[in-house]
């Protein structure tokens, strides 16, 4: 048994001192370009170079980067106002209003840090697929024909990009040097990148962009992981015909 | 910070740019795909009644498997009397209509214009373009 063990670790120390000495040589055998390259100026590594020099000198301020990912469920609803719709179109309200909130996924990147060493945040950059329950506001009808209906069709699927920034405030619950409590705020923006059907684009009233209002609560396991719940409040960032207001719950984790 | 105030004007163009993709055609394709493949039968027609301040309607009540017309797809018509002929929706003024060119079982050409009062997935009515009182037809899919 001794004997066999002697024998494997003489084996390995062989294998190992020939790759080391294999990869040695590897390097003496560069090419003339090569050679020439690793004394020349490279434009796009320069180009890259000042980049982030550029950026760190733009964020001074944001220290203690931490980058993680994150993956969330969304629970979305939206309220849909069809007031200016003049297509003589008509859907019936009960088969397209739900009135609940229907689920999604999200996941992305987050970068949590501090701002200025006191202030801290957290930047995030994510994808959305969202399916969204319906509340219709308003009901018409052609008495005695046409019972109920809207003249409207919102999409309830759909795939966006999000960005967002909120600031963190550090709660005074339970021992702050073990598990930290926030409470968080700040906007973020969803870009729509999914098709807008017909639809949804009539008299104008498809738009891409919505603007939110974020508003939860995070637990911080000693940077091991982050719980988050948010509420996001959004609405469309210019104007539309069919105003749109999208309500959310995002309940999700960070690693 | 020049790199910064690049991306944020990038941005905000995109998001300009980005806002709504609706075209002149938008509004007409949505009503033809629910205008089209379906047989409408006509529930009943009212008409206004004429030299009258306080209109009296005058209700005609057809019944379903009376009377029935088809759109089809590639822009054919044809009703359950034999008249047959091509179709467009239009928008004219604001106003969506149906532009029908008809001909009779003997071959006679004529056009029927009808403004779209609502249309959806079962349901639609029309308002007959004739100079006089108005007629209006409620249609429902079975």
């Amino acid at each position: 048994m001794g004997t066999a063990n002697s024998l494997s670790y003489r084996f390995l120390s062989i294998l190992i001192l020939t790759i080391f000495v294999g990869s040695a040589l590897h390097a003496q055998t560069l090419t003339k370009k090569q050679q020439d390259s690793a004394f020349l100026l490279q434009p796009g590594q320069e180009r890259i170079r000042k980049i982030k020099k550029s950026l760190a000198k733009t964020f001074v301020n944001f220290t203690n980067n931490d980058l993680s990912l994150y993956g969330s469920l969304n629970l979305s609803k939206q309220k849909i106002n069809d007031n200016g719709i003049t297509a003589p179109i008509n859907y019936l309200y009960n088969s397209l209003n739900n009135n609940s909130y229907e689920a999604g996924l999200s996941g992305g990147f987050r970068m949590d840090g501090m701002f200025k060493e006191k202030h801290p945040y957290s930047f995030s950059f994510g994808i959305n697929r969202i399916t969204v329950g319906n509340n219709y506001q308003n009901i018409y009808s052609l008495a005695p024909f046409i019972d109920d209906f809207t003249h409207f069709k919102a999409d309830n699927v759909f795939t966006t990009l999000s960005i967002a920034a909120h600031y963190k405030k550090l709660l005074p619950v339970n021992d702050m040097n073990k598990y930290k409590f926030y409470a968080v705020i700040g906007p973020s923006f969803d870009y729509k990148i999914s098709s807008i059907s017909e639809e949804n684009l009539i008299n104008g009233a498809g738009n891409r962009v919505f603007i939110n209002l974020d508003l939860g609560t995070e637990f911080d396991n000693k940077g091991y992981y982050i719980l988050f719940a948010h509420y996001k409040l959004g609405n469309y960032i210019s104007s539309a015909t069919v105003p749109v207001q999208l309500n959310r719950f995002e309940i999700g984790m960070s690693i | 910070m020049k790199l910064l105030y690049t991306l944020l004007i990038a941005l905000s163009t995109f998001t300009l740019f980005s806002c709504s993709k609706e075209t002149s055609t938008t509004q007409v394709n949505v009503m033809n795909n629910l205008l089209t493949n379906k047989n409408w039968y006509l529930d009943y027609s009212i008409t206004e009644a004429s030299n009258s301040t306080t209109p009296v309607v005058v209700k005609s009540y057809v019944g379903q498997a009376t009377y029935f017309i088809t759109y089809l797809k590639n822009g054919d018509t044809k009703d359950s009397d034999g008249i047959t002929g091509t179709y467009t929706v239009e928008l004219i003024n604001g106003e969506s209509q149906i532009h029908m060119q008809l001909k009779t079982s003997n071959s006679n050409p004529f056009e029927v214009i009808y403004n779209i009062i609502s249309v959806g997935e079962s349901n639609m009515v029309l308002s007959k373009v004739v100079t006089g009182p108005a007629t209006k037809l409620y249609f429902t899919t079975k």
